[in-house]
């Protein structure tokens, strides 16, 4: 057999433990696909091929995620393994110890093949702002992956993993599946451990899978879910569960958001995400249409709050413990720590930081009179598809305008999943799927339902 | 002119918790080999998140009641954003808009000290500056980052060096008492940072303000009162020649050196530093319920003013109730001998045997035993004040009852009328001259007392001996 790599995470898991295939064939089809895509997509940073060979000698199958191929996200510490955060202050880190999430991917027998390229520090939605350079989009390598996760979300789709590990902290999980074609799954804040997780928003970062279709990435979040003793912000709740059988869309009411259309959204993307709303209705859902507050506050609010952790969260890459000293901070990491510690300032305090707190908690207020209307909220993922190589320069508020739609429910700390619903141009277009916290359920059943409906996530980029 | 000094104190308490305050590395940093009790969250390393020590919060609120403070119920910590080399993480976590205690006071005799706040938060790593093989470096050690302290700061009620000694002794006791740190002021588990300026009323009738000084790096109590007054007299004489009175801008800090016992100006312009304060967002926000305030409030020994206060009222003098309450151990091994016994005498005269002992050994308050000392009090005029002295401390050393140790050792006195009687005779037959000496003159008696003493081998009741004397001889 070969292209085993091109396996869902689903049928990988059966052929393994049906013996049909080794976790070392698996392994080694992922590295050779890597070496005959990645020169073009630039997903990895760091591979582990030794080690993950080895592994795959050893490795025990009948664990939850036993021989397989998974890659992580770089802003994740791997013990022994280099993490960078696509930043050159840490080039050559290796880090004492791993995340939760790691840990835990490790301990149900997932074998770390690389570690994806994202944008530095996860400050971005394009992969651009990498000082190891952009990743490529698979269905365009003209075009980007989008980000932060983009690293991810590219090796996912191009089949040189089975399944990754992203991050989001505003959309940084969900739009880069929406451009790459992936199925990416934001789990409720708190969700899944920080720990381990190089800092970006500490009061908004998310871990969470991207896989090739739903299922999968559902199976890969109850397997990194649950409390964190290490992570004072670990919700404390055992590890998701996946419903054991999963109801239809029969009477579930979705909400379509107005704000979520806006004028500068591409016509294709709307076609298809209104396209997406008809398939809901076959399927028994009923949809609402919503006035929700305007993604645009959400916007400003991200924007302080964010910017003003990162100023803080950066401080300790001094480079006296660890690293290089800070003049290896890129552009867009600089820009942001003199936003955030213009906004922390005495006298701006109150002026922008705890306005945007109390702006936040209106949107959280919103999001819980929604519910009560609706079951769940849909709209596009993001307003455009995968964006030229180059769109970012320039554009300060890149990421900001591309995540619009994500940055409400992520100040929320809400659950989301971002689908693939259609093609423009040969270019994939995002559905996301949001409910309220710790309803992961919900959103999976959403998710689960279209595509077993549609085969959107099954089309493959030709690389 | 008249000055008055007008003094702040911000004390530092290194609690005494088995781990630190955010990770569960050792918080013993004294005396440690470089760096070793170190991990990801204390040193600071990308991804490591900080967890709350649940101990060392409740012995804040802890102490937060035992300065009389209010509690903050609902509290969080924040971010104080600063670079130093030894601070890990580029910001302290600390506390700023709402404190776990705040509005306390203490009492030192009967002036009031106001305390603004109590608050948690961590400690830093140590810069050790020294020549390593000819060239000066700076090394790094993290054993003591991230270790639980909590923040006093009185208001400026303190009017004088001695009375800051007064206020920081009293902070001593009062965390002593309540067992949450060594508050060593020597090892630095306690650290002051007095902040003083001066009302100045001049002979013309005017008053002016000198400006705020911040005082750092004094390591020990009687450093803290030379400073103070060092600082005193500079302000007034800085005063006097250049006329600078305080302002919204002039606060300086000064460092303190004990060498050259004098104060030198380590930074200007203190209001320009700028923290960038915000709340800890890797942190939930923290409820203390009142059922949890009441709990840790029920787990408050009695304190040392209310001891004083009850040892008072069983008629010790206002010295011996201060030394018995003046640290734990002193109080429990007095109310041990006591077991509540509300007889005043009693207090006296267990008072007298105990505190010199306190003072000078330390005694195991295990080994005490309260029937002891009431035998001996029951006895007390049975025996001279020796042997009282002599058969507690022998009791305790062996554990035996001392009225046996009396016994085997003769130390009862005879006090059978008709035994001294005998006695005395013998004395008034064998000493005529003595004899003589007291009819003459009635304040020889001393000698003939002591020859009754000497026959009786030292058991005699001198008293007794004295009465029978001057009975037998008039």
């Amino acid at each position: 057999m070969s292209d085993l790599n091109k396996l869902t995470l689903t049928q990988a898991l059966s052929d393994l433990r049906s013996k049909k295939i080794s976790p070392k064939e698996l392994v080694a089809d992922c590295f050779a696909r890597i070496e005959s895509v990645d020169k073009k997509l630039n997903a990895f940073l760091t591979l582990n091929k030794k080690q993950a060979l080895e592994m795959a000698k050893t490795v025990d199958i009948s664990l939850p995620l036993g021989g397989i191929p998974v890659a992580v996200k770089d802003n994740f510490l791997t013990k022994d393994l280099r993490t960078t955060a696509s930043s050159k202050v840490l080039d050559n880190y290796i880090p004492q110890y791993s995340a939760t999430v790691v840990e835990k991917l490790q301990k149900a027998g997932a074998i770390i093949i690389g570690k994806t390229n994202l944008d530095a520090w996860a400050h971005g939605s394009s992969t651009e702002t990498s000082d190891y350079g952009s990743t490529k989009n698979p269905w365009d390598t003209n075009r980007l992956p989008g980000g932060s996760s983009g690293g991810s979300a590219a090796a996912t789709i191009s089949d040189e993993c089975i399944v990754s590990i992203g991050s989001e902290t505003a959309g940084s999980i969900r739009q880069p599946s929406a451009w790459c074609g992936a199925s990416g799954f934001k789990p409720t804040y708190g969700r899944c451990s920080r720990y381990g997780v190089i800092a970006m928003a500490s009061s908004t970062d998310s871990p969470g899978p991207i896989a090739k279709n739903a299922q999968d990435a559902a199976y890969v979040l109850s397997v990194i879910s649950g409390h964190d003793p290490q992570d004072a912000t670990s919700i404390n709740e055992n590890p998701w569960v996946i419903p054991s059988k999963l109801p239809d869309l029969k009477g579930i009411k979705l909400g379509l958001p107005n704000a979520y259309f806006p004028s500068q959204i591409k016509p294709e993307v709307k076609q298809f995400v209104l396209q997406a709303a008809e398939t809901f209705k076959k399927l028994g859902a009923e949809i609402i249409e919503l006035d929700v507050l305007d993604p645009k506050y959400a916007i400003a609010v991200y924007t302080i709050i964010q910017r003003s952790e990162v100023s803080s969260n950066l401080a300790r890459f001094d480079g006296i413990r660890y690293g290089d000293d800070r003049s290896k901070f890129g552009q867009e990491a600089l820009r942001r720590i003199m936003l955030g510690t213009y906004s922390l300032s005495s006298g701006y305090y109150d002026a922008y930081y705890l306005k945007a707190q109390k702006v936040r908690t209106m949107i959280i207020k919103d999001f819980d009179k929604q519910f009560q209307k609706v079951d769940a909220i849909i709209g596009p993922t993001s307003p455009t598809t995968a964006l030229p190589l180059g769109a970012t320069e320039g554009q300060a508020m890149f990421g900001e305008l591309e995540d619009m739609l994500m940055e409400p429910s992520s100040m929320a700390g809400l659950p989301g999943f971002s689908i693939p619903c259609g093609f423009a141009d040969g270019l994939p277009i995002g559905l996301q799927i949001t409910t309220p916290q710790l309803r992961e359920d919900l959103a999976y059943q959403i998710a689960q339902n279209f595509q077993e409906n549609t085969d959107f996530h099954l089309q493959k980029p030709k690389l | 002119m008249k000055i008055f000094p007008i003094i702040g104190l911000e004390v530092h308490i290194e609690l005494k918790t088995k781990s630190k305050m955010f990770c569960a590395c050792s918080a013993d940093h004294f005396h440690v080999e470089p760096n070793t009790h170190t991990c990801p969250v204390c040193l600071g390393l990308p991804g490591a998140l900080p967890v709350p020590n649940q101990t060392a919060c409740e012995w804040c609120l802890k102490l937060g009641l035992a300065l009389n403070c209010e509690i903050n119920s609902q509290t969080f910590f924040e971010r104080k954003n600063y670079f130093y080399p030894d601070l890990a993480k580029g910001y302290q976590i600390t506390q700023l808009q709402k404190p776990f205690a705040i509005n306390g006071k203490i009492f030192l005799n009967d002036h009031q000290i106001r305390i603004n706040r109590a608050h948690m938060e961590e400690d830093t790593g140590k810069s050790v500056h020294l020549t390593l093989h000819g060239e000066d470096v700076t090394l790094l050690d993290f054993n003591r980052s991230g270790v639980p302290l909590v923040e006093i700061v009185s208001e400026p009620d303190i009017t004088s060096a001695k009375q800051a000694k007064e206020y920081l002794n009293k902070i001593q006791q009062l965390v002593r008492y309540i067992c949450i740190s060594d508050a060593d002021i020597e090892k630095g588990s306690m650290r002051c940072e007095p902040t003083i300026n001066v009302k100045i009323e001049t002979d013309d009738g005017q008053t002016v303000y000198t400006p705020l000084v911040e005082i750092k790096n004094v390591a020990s109590l009687t450093g803290v009162m030379t400073a103070i007054d060092f600082e005193i007299n500079r302000q007034v004489e800085e005063w006097k020649t250049n006329g600078t009175t305080k302002n919204d801008t002039n606060k300086t800090t000064r460092g303190w050196d004990a060498d050259k016992n004098q104060t030198f100006l380590q930074r200007e312009k203190e209001g320009s530093a700028d923290y960038r304060y915000f709340p800890e967002p890797d942190i939930p926000p923290i409820e203390f319920s009142q059922f949890q305030i009441e709990q840790i409030k029920s787990t408050l020994p009695e304190l040392p003013d209310a001891k004083i206060a009850k040892y008072r009222a069983l008629n010790l003098s206002d010295y011996d109730a201060k030394l018995l309450a003046q640290n734990s151990d002193f109080a429990s091994i007095f109310e041990k001998v006591l077991d509540n016994s509300t007889d005043s005498e009693f207090a006296k005269f267990i008072t007298n045997l105990l505190i010199g002992p306190l003072k000078t050994i330390s005694l195991d308050i295990e080994k005490i035993n309260p029937d002891y000392f009431k035998n001996i009090f029951d006895h007390r005029n049975e025996l001279n004040s020796t042997s009282i002295k002599q058969l507690a401390i022998e009791s305790y050393e062996t554990g035996t009852d001392p009225l046996a140790i009396a016994k085997s050792k003769n130390l009862f006195q005879i006090s059978d009328t008709s035994q001294i009687e005998e006695l005395v005779k013998k004395v008034i037959a064998n000493n005529p001259k003595a004899v003589d000496d007291y009819r003459k003159n009635s304040q020889s008696i001393g000698f003939l007392i002591g020859q009754v003493m000497k026959v009786s081998a030292g058991s005699a009741n001198p008293q007794l001996a004295k009465e029978i004397l001057e009975k037998l001889l008039n």
